[in-house]
């Protein structure tokens, strides 16, 4: 082997050997978490080390969305100290897992960027299917249905529900199975155009005040 | 001839190796697949030729939205959705009418999310499509 052969080997097992070896240590690069139903928040802990010799400087935290915020009470990390990156996602009315990502930048030449994943299973309480009934304009005013389902896990023994109008009447009945209702909706006519929230209350034992909505409406007669 | 085979082999074999271990090492750490089908999308462009037939939906944040959003777009987010949600379907919802979802950048899932539920939850009938690169492209096309 000639010398700029055994050169150019011993710079790739330098680039090999440098590289495997990030100062900044995560414990876990991606956490799936399962926050309680109706919990208003997710929380993941996001736990570093740094194995190097050298301090290290976390210049950056940037999450993916305005959703998440991500907490980091130190920017300088000594070498063998230990840390955490909170990331909060405020689950606000979204439901079914959510992915969202904080990017961690360093002064560390060898790893400057990390991105940590956050995965929340977020549980919806009532699932309304669909959540928007309508008519067109002069359709025969039948009855139509919406199914309500209580989430898994979450227990709900009855429901109130409220037309913001009289133009539309509700009725509940229960479903094929225990938590599941059928929320008849049905338009005094259909006539003229009216639209109607529809006020969905569990009882409490889906949790205090919680609230949800589905929509009626009686389209316009097309021009 | 077959050394100088030989050592371009072995300097393809050099540059590529690195590539790999590289490649290994990110494998899970960036994701280089948007979740949402490009059949789901819709170009600035032919979006803004839709004229009045499109209805557009602003998925950002409430504090994006009142910053600057597109003429006539209406607000629906995942962080207000059950409050959004029956506003829209009672004074915007037009069952011939494409609806345009948009969030910040291409990167942004929110849109994906906010189209995905008006299909699956609200069972709507549209035409609806996702802005290919969001309000940022949005904005280098805004005249």
């Amino acid at each position: 082997m000639n010398l700029p052969t055994k050169a150019l080997l011993g710079a790739l097992f330098l680039c090999i050997s440098t590289g495997a070896h990030a100062q900044l240590a995560w414990e876990k690069t991606e956490l799936e978490i399962n926050p309680a139903p109706g919990a208003d928040s997710a929380v993941a802990t996001f736990k570093y080390e740094n194995k190097g010799t050298t301090p290290i400087n976390i210049k950056a935290v940037r999450t993916s969305c305005g959703c998440t915020t991500a907490a980091l009470k130190k920017n300088d990390v000594a070498p063998g100290e230990k840390g955490e990156i909170v990331a909060t996602l405020k689950t606000g009315d979204r439901v079914g897992q959510q992915v969202k990502t904080v990017t961690v930048e360093t002064d560390d030449l060898k790893s400057p960027q990390t991105i940590l994943t956050l995965k929340a299973n977020i549980v919806q309480l009532l699932e309304l299917q669909p959540v928007f009934v309508s008519w067109t304009a002069n359709e025969d005013p039948k009855p139509k249905t919406i199914v309500a389902k209580a989430g898994k896990g979450v227990t709900i023994k009855s429901l109130e529900v409220t037309s913001s109008t009289p133009e539309f009447t509700t009725k509940v009945e229960p479903g094929s199975t225990a938590g599941e209702f059928k929320i008849i909706v049905q338009p005094k006519e259909t006539g003229h155009q009216a639209t109607a929230n529809l006020t969905i209350k569990p009882d409490k034992s889906a949790g205090e005040g919680k609230v949800f909505n589905a929509s009626a409406r009686v389209m316009p007669a097309s021009s | 001839m077959r050394p100088l085979l030989r050592q371009s082999v072995l300097l393809l074999g050099l540059a590529l190796l690195p590539a790999a271990v590289q490649a290994l090492y990110f494998r899970d750490r960036i994701s280089w697949e948007s979740r949402i089908a490009e059949s789901d999308m819709v170009s600035v462009d032919l979006a803004r030729s839709w004229g009045t037939d499109a209805v557009w939906i602003d998925a950002r944040p409430d504090v994006d939205f009142e910053r600057d959003h597109v003429p006539e777009a209406i607000l629906l987010n995942e962080d207000r959705w059950n409050e959004l949600l029956p506003q829209f379907l009672q004074q915007r919802w037009s069952p011939e009418k494409k609806i345009v979802v948009y969030c910040s950048a291409e990167s942004c899932n929110l849109a994906g999310d906010v189209a995905r539920r008006l299909r699956e939850e609200a069972k709507l009938p549209n035409q609806i499509r996702v802005l290919k690169g969001g309000w940022e492209e949005w904005l280098k096309t805004r005249k």
